[in-house]
């Protein structure tokens, strides 16, 4: 017999091959079994039969509902072995349509058999090989209520290979529906039960755990159901529980942990909830300790990073030992990328709204350095990962004035925002740039070689509202009191044109803070004096444009604060003076209702009023005429404009001639 | 048992310090125990007929004999008596996926083809073996190599049973291999333990025993596992 041989070469296998298109069944039987022996193990077989054009035969054996079913069971064993072979294998029986009369068999066959879960076995080794071919598997229910019913009733191996198929064609929203719909949560279940104290069969409750995950995940519908499935008196967060206990294995514990996350974070459990805190959180926080394997903890400190992301209770909870800050900065100095990226992100949220903590993750562990390399990873998503960290550090103002100083972490920042960033880490990164930008020294100076300030201006014509927003939040703080030549560079390089786009830009806050850059710039009389030289008939305009477009009160109230700066230019205030539309809007807003309104054009009248300018006179004098001596009067009379009556006396009390 | 290694507590009694097995004592272990257990070593290692026996002997409930434990013995006797074609294609017939998942034993089953040409004298067919077949493996794991270079190193001897590889030659190599894939077999069948309990066992008694001599404690050690022989201590 043939099977016997010791080794088959090219030649010798072409004579079995051709006995696959025999009419004499027995026949096939004999060249499938010697197929099959002789691909199993070896993927260069596997290529070389491949090559010779095998599996559109494999195929049509398989669908030959005629023929002994033996050999149809053959057959699928046999393309089963196909797909565990290379890639380049995997693909060319996907291309060849295998995936899809897998899936069509699977319609018909009766469930219980073992060809049913030959088909199941191959299917799972195609689905393993990425790219999985999930368009094949179509979102069809009664395929779908057949292959959950498997997953409840079948052999251990055909549930096994069903759940991890599913967990890897649940890609989203439309699949988590149709899988909720067709019962998967209790197949869920049902696998991830066990008697008594033991751990279930791994084989079959990873998988499931997968599934589980995939199905939750920012899907608060599904997990809604998950958090109401039962089998038999336990429901799924239940089970899911006892799951993450020391006694069980570590990838059960960890799959559990990340199903409680993922519920919890599509809104189902609540952050206070006993299976969070007591959970998930704490065996997350296990599962990143030294002992543990690489990966094992790589995925907790990304899935801590996912539960602790907007929580500040779970942030605090989790930061509360030290052993899980050491834990971390020791998953930083491992050398696979998946470790250092969950490390970084999970800095990053623990540290994202709480002082202390902050405080807590640099002083402990020096981690500065880990940071600074990690923007400078090889890696993309290790670089994203650090610059997610920095970025939350960064909204210490503390560290700003510090740490970040001692370790000029603006360089390799600038670096990566100019090398063509991806939207994601731009748009991280530019917040992180806001951030440091408050405390804009000389020691940053050389950023502006590095062309931070082009960079920012760019950012500001994106069509992305988020990054428009960081870009001209960051010039604004740039320009906070900043030298003339810094601030000649942003006007020069931003120019008046794009100002006033971004001044009738669809969002509000960048309004606010393209006002709010002006505000800025005109600061410090004679940066003041300097500017409107060259800018006034652009920044009156602005103004203007404000005051009398129809925007929110915050950002009119900008406008007159601009206005009030310019006031306290020197040679500024006449360009105010000369400009009678601007002052009969400044009467109108001194007996406007909103408060913070009268407010700021109070600001404005009382830096026009002032005495001691030279000049004083004649523009009280003008002032008066247009009425808003008056205007201040009224306003002094005024019983809901109390807390302003100190500051409209002062400015009254400059029109002494007057009064 | 107390292994105290600080002074007593202040009793004028001698504190027992080591087990005496001489003395009755609260320690039970049941011969319904130790017969479960024997009767696990026999199936998973697949002495079928022993089995069977020692269930009627013992008295035993009808035992779980795996329903592959026909197979497994004869797989494993194919093993070892070098009828390596024939072994894979059994396991094949049981296991479709198992030698595809582990390519590893898959490498060690055609080894032993390879060392059956060696042994018989035939160096010309297994070197075209090897090259056909085995390169395949040895390019992929760095362990594979390693021990495809040891057995063709054996080509290099007049008389391979003499040379510093000749283990590969002897019946325990392929015992090793039937045993490994004996065990692979079990564990695709989803039970929980590949290797008898009994192995769980001595396992513990050597783990318990490092602890023990790590702590500097001084107790009765089992020196031979075979013999089960106690050495009091000094």
């Amino acid at each position: 017999m043939q099977q016997l041989t010791i080794f088959m070469d090219i030649e010798s296998s072409r004579s079995y091959i051709d006995e696959l298109y025999s009419p004499n069944q027995e026949k096939i039987m004999d060249a499938l079994v010697t197929l099959k022996n002789s691909v199993i193990g070896s993927n260069r077989q596997k290529s070389s039969v491949i090559e010779q054009g095998i599996v559109p035969r494999l195929l049509q054996l398989m669908t030959d509902d005629c023929l002994d079913p033996n050999i149809r069971l053959e057959a699928t064993i046999t393309i089963g072995s196909l797909a565990k072979g290379t890639p380049e294998n995997v693909a060319s029986l996907v291309d060849q349509g295998t995936t899809i009369v897998l899936v069509e068999l699977l319609k018909i066959v009766p469930t219980g058999t073992r060809l049913a879960e030959a088909c199941l076995c191959a299917l799972r080794s195609i689905f393993q090989q990425p790219p999985a071919p999930i368009s094949a598997l179509p979102a069809d229910m009664r395929l779908l209520t057949r292959l959950t019913q498997i997953a409840r009733e079948g052999s251990p191996t055909a549930r096994a290979c069903v759940v991890r198929i599913l967990s890897i064609w649940c890609s989203g929203p439309i699949e988590q529906e149709a899988l909720c719909a067709a019962g998967a949560c209790a197949a869920v279940a049902a696998l991830l039960a066990s008697r008594g104290f033991s751990s279930p069969p791994l084989a079959r409750a990873l998988p499931a755990l997968d599934l589980l995950a995939a199905m939750c995940f920012e899907n608060a519908n599904v997990s809604q159901v998950a958090l109401n499935t039962r089998f038999g008196d336990k429901t799924i967060p239940e089970l899911l529980t006892t799951l993450v206990s020391r006694d069980k294995p570590l990838a059960i514990a960890m799959g559990a942990a990340r199903c409680l996350t993922f519920i919890h974070r599509a809104g189902a459990l609540t952050a206070d909830d006993t299976r969070v805190v007591f959970g998930a959180l704490p065996c997350l926080a296990r599962l990143c300790t030294k002992d543990m394997p690489e990966d094992i903890r790589a995925t907790a400190a990304e899935t801590l990073a996912y539960l602790a992301e907007v929580d500040t209770s779970l942030q605090r909870l989790a930061a509360i030992s030290n052993h899980l800050m050491s834990s971390l900065a020791d998953i930083v100095n491992c050398p696979s990328a998946a470790a250092k990226q969950g490390a970084f992100k999970c800095f990053a949220s623990l540290g994202a709204n709480d002082e202390d903590i902050r405080k807590r993750i640099i002083e402990t562990h020096g981690l500065m350095v880990h940071v600074v390399n990690g923007m400078n990873n090889p890696e993309p998503s290790v670089r994203l990962a650090a610059v997610r960290c920095l970025h939350s550090l960064s909204r210490s103002v503390q560290q700003l004035r510090t740490t970040f100083q001692d370790h000029s972490v603006w360089r390799p920042l600038m670096q990566l925002l100019n090398d063509s960033p991806g939207t994601e880490l731009l748009t991280v990164g530019s917040s992180t740039l806001c951030n440091l930008l408050l405390e804009f020294s000389p020691a940053k100076e050389p950023m502006l070689d590095q062309g931070a300030v082009e960079m920012l201006c760019n950012l500001t014509k994106r069509p992305e509202a988020a990054l428009r927003l960081n870009g001209i939040w960051a010039l604004m703080n740039m320009a906070f009191q900043a030298e003339q030549k810094v601030k000649q560079r942003i006007l020069c390089c931003l120019g008046t044109e794009q100002m006033f786009r971004l001044l009738g830009d669809g969002d509000t806050r960048v309004i606010m803070k393209t006002l709010g850059l002006l505000r800025n710039l005109l600061s410090t009389r004679h940066h003041i004096d300097a500017i409107m030289a060259e800018y006034s008939s652009q920044v009156m305009q602005a103004v203007i444009v404000v005051l009398e477009g129809s925007y929110p009160a915050e950002v009119k109230e900008q406008a007159l604060c601009i206005l009030g700066n310019i006031g306290d230019g020197e040679k500024a205030k006449d360009l105010i003076m000369a400009n009678e539309d601007v002052l009969r809007k400044l009467v109108d807003y001194l007996a406007h209702p909103e408060s913070k309104l009268q407010e700021a054009a109070l600001f404005v009248a009382g830096n026009l009023v002032w005495r001691g300018e030279a000049g004083a006179a004649a523009r009280q004098a003008r002032l008066a005429d247009l009425g808003v001596l008056r205007a201040l009067k009224l306003l002094r009379a005024r019983h809901d404009a109390h807390h302003l009556h100190e500051k409209v006396k002062t400015a009254l009390a400059q029109f002494n001639d007057f009064t | 048992m107390s292994f105290e290694t600080s002074t007593n507590n202040g009793n004028n009694r001698p504190e027992r310090r080591y087990y005496d097995r001489s003395k009755c004592d609260d320690l039970h272990i049941s011969r319904t125990d130790m017969n479960m257990l024997i009767m696990n070593y026999l199936v998973t290692e697949g002495f079928k007929e022993a089995a069977l026996k020692f269930q009627q002997e013992a008295g035993l409930q009808e035992p779980a004999l795996c329903s592959s434990l026909d197979e497994r013995i004869m797989i494993r006797e194919a093993v070892q008596n070098g009828r390596i074609p024939e072994a894979i294609s059994m396991v094949n017939a049981l296991h479709p996926e198992l030698l595809d998942n582990d390519r590893y034993l898959y490498f060690h089953l055609q080894q032993l083809q390879l060392l059956e040409l060696i042994r018989g004298g035939r160096a010309e067919e297994a070197l075209a073996f090897a090259s056909a077949t085995l390169a395949e493996a040895g390019a992929n794991d760095r362990n594979a190599l390693t021990e495809l270079e040891r057995s063709l190193a054996l080509l290099a001897f007049p008389d391979p049973h003499t040379s510093p590889f000749a283990d590969l030659l002897l019946p325990s190599h392929s015992q090793k291999i039937a045993s490994e894939l004996n065990a692979a077999i079990l564990k695709m069948e989803n039970q929980e333990y590949t290797n008898p309990k009994l192995c769980s066992l001595l396992r513990m008694i050597l783990w318990s025993q490092s602890e023990l001599d790590k702590h500097g404690v001084k107790y009765p050690k089992m020196t031979d596992l075979a013999n089960a022989t106690i050495e009091q201590p000094k």
